[in-house]
C-alpha cells in the first residue's frame, strides 16, 4: 500500500478513528438502546427541560390573557356571603365537614392523610417498582385520589347557598 | 460557540471549555453552577414524556414565575387593611402591565398545586418512592403543605369578600383541632378573627417565611434527587 492511499486519521465527532474494519459488527447488527443506558444530561435532559418549561409558560401566560384574576367587593366583615367558600383545594375538607361530625372531618382525616403519605414509604417495602406489580399500595392510593377529587369538585361546584347541592350549569358558586 | 468557550475569557468564565469527548463534557457539567444541580448523566428512560410527565420541572417554573410576578406586585401593595384593596384596584387599573402581573400570579399559584400534587401522584405509580428516595418522598410531602399554605396565605391579600371569607372558613376548620386547635387559630390570625394583623402576619408569611422556606426545602429535594440518581449509577455519592 502507498503512502497516499492509507486513509489519514480523522477527528469523528470527538473521537479518532484509527481504523475501519469491513463487514458486520460482532455483536450484531446495530446497538438497540436499553431505557436503562445512560445518556449526558446536558443537553438531553436539558433540552426537554427547556421545552417543558416553555410550554408551561405558555400556558400561563395565555390563561392570563384570557382570565382575569377575580376581584370582588371590599372585605366586609359584617356581610357573610352565601355560600361561604374556602378555596378550591380546601374544597374537599369542606365537602368532609359538610358530611361528618367535625372531629372527624377536621382533624381525623386531615391528619390521617398527613400521616399516611410521610409512612407511606415505610410501609410499602417491597422493592417492586412498576404500577402492574403493586396492586394494593395502587388500589389504596387511587381509592383515596379519586375520592378526593370527587369531594373537591362536589365542594367547588356543586354546592351552593346553605351548602345545599347545586347544579353547576344552573347556579354556578364555584371561586377560583 | 466552542471558539468564544475556548478564548480567554471564555476559558476563564466556563474553566472547562474544552467539550471533545464526554470526560470533558462531564467536566465542564461539573464546573457550572447551574448545571451542578443536575446528575451528569440520566437513564435514558428519564428523557421520556412518560416517565414523569415534567411535572417537577413545571411546579419549578411556576415557582419562578411566581416569584418574579410576586415581586413586581409587592411593588405597589401595602398589607393594611386600609389600603390593600384599593391598591389591588390600583394595580389593575392603572399600573403598567398590573392586571396582567396579576393574572399571571394568580394562575401560576393555582396551575402550582395541581402540577406539586400530580407530580406527587405520578412518583407514587412510578414507586420512585421507594429505598433509596424514602426521605426525598417525606420532602416532597412537606413541599406540597409549603405549596398549599403558600396558596392559602395570597389568597387574603387583596382583601376582598372572596379572600376574607375563604380565609375565615379555611382558619374557622382549626377549631375543631384538640388543645392545639385554638392556640393555632389565635397565632395564624393575631386574634380571634379576620383582621389587620391577620393580613400582616399573611403577608409576612407569604412574602418571605415560605418563599425562603421552599427555596430551602427544593434545594434539599433536588440535591437528593441528584445523589440518588448517582447513586444508582454506581458513583461514590
Amino acid at each position: 500500500m502507498s503512502r497516499r492511499e492509507r486513509p489519514s486519521p480523522q477527528i469523528v465527532d470527538g473521537k479518532r478513528v484509527l481504523g475501519i474494519v469491513p463487514g458486520t459488527p460482532a455483536v450484531g447488527d446495530r446497538k438497540v438502546p436499553a431505557s436503562d443506558d445512560l445518556v449526558m444530561t446536558s443537553p438531553h435532559l436539558l433540552v426537554r427541560h427547556a421545552v417543558a418549561a416553555i410550554f408551561v409558560l405558555l400556558i400561563v401566560l395565555a390563561l392570563a390573557l384570557f382570565f382575569d384574576a377575580p376581584l370582588k367587593d371590599i372585605a366586609d366583615p359584617t356581610n357573610t356571603p352565601n355560600p361561604e367558600k374556602a378555596p378550591w383545594y380546601f374544597a374537599a375538607l369542606q365537602e368532609l365537614l359538610a358530611l361528618f361530625h367535625p372531629q372527624v372531618a377536621g382533624v381525623l382525616v386531615p391528619t390521617a392523610i398527613l400521616i399516611g403519605l410521610v409512612a407511606l414509604p415505610y410501609i410499602d417495602r417491597s422493592p417492586r417498582m412498576g404500577s402492574g406489580t403493586r396492586k394494593v399500595a395502587v388500589t389504596t392510593f387511587t381509592v383515596f385520589l379519586v375520592l378526593w377529587i370527587i369531594l373537591t369538585i362536589i365542594g367547588f361546584a356543586f354546592r351552593g347557598p346553605n351548602w345545599d347541592w347545586v347544579w353547576p350549569w344552573e347556579e354556578w358558586h364555584g371561586e377560583l | 460557540m466552542d471558539r468564544i468557550r475556548s478564548s480567554t475569557i471564555g476559558r476563564s468564565l466556563f474553566r472547562s471549555p474544552d467539550r471533545a469527548t464526554e470526560r470533558d463534557r462531564a467536566a465542564g457539567h461539573w464546573a457550572n453552577f447551574f448545571l451542578h444541580i443536575y446528575p451528569v448523566k440520566v437513564r435514558r428512560e428519564e428523557l421520556t414524556f412518560r416517565y414523569s410527565a415534567f411535572l417537577g420541572v413545571a411546579s419549578l417554573v411556576l415557582f419562578g414565575s411566581l416569584v418574579v410576578s410576586g415581586i413586581y406586585l409587592m411593588f405597589f401593595y401595602v398589607p393594611s387593611p386600609a389600603s390593600a384593596y384599593g391598591d389591588i384596584n390600583t394595580i389593575q387599573n392603572d399600573v403598567a402591565f398590573g392586571q396582567y402581573i396579576r393574572n399571571v400570579h394568580r394562575w401560576s399559584a393555582h396551575l402550582m398545586v395541581l402540577t406539586v400534587a400530580a407530580h406527587m401522584a405520578r412518583v407514587f405509580y412510578r414507586g420512585a418512592y421507594k429505598s433509596p428516595r424514602e426521605f426525598n418522598w417525606v420532602i416532597g410531602v412537606v413541599l406540597l403543605a409549603l405549596t398549599l399554605l403558600m396558596s392559602f396565605t395570597g389568597y387574603l391579600l387583596p382583601w376582598d369578600q372572596l379572600a376574607f371569607w375563604a380565609v375565615t372558613v379555611g382558619t374557622s376548620m382549626a377549631d375543631f383541632v384538640p388543645f392545639v386547635g385554638d392556640a393555632t387559630r389565635t397565632v395564624l390570625l393575631g386574634g380571634g378573627d379576620v383582621g389587620s394583623a391577620t393580613l400582616l402576619r399573611f403577608y409576612v408569611l407569604h412574602v418571605a417565611v415560605l418563599p425562603t422556606a421552599i427555596t430551602l426545602v427544593v434545594t434539599i429535594h433536588l440535591w437528593r434527587w441528584r445523589k440518588d440518581s448517582m447513586l444508582e449509577q454506581g458513583g461514590d455519592q
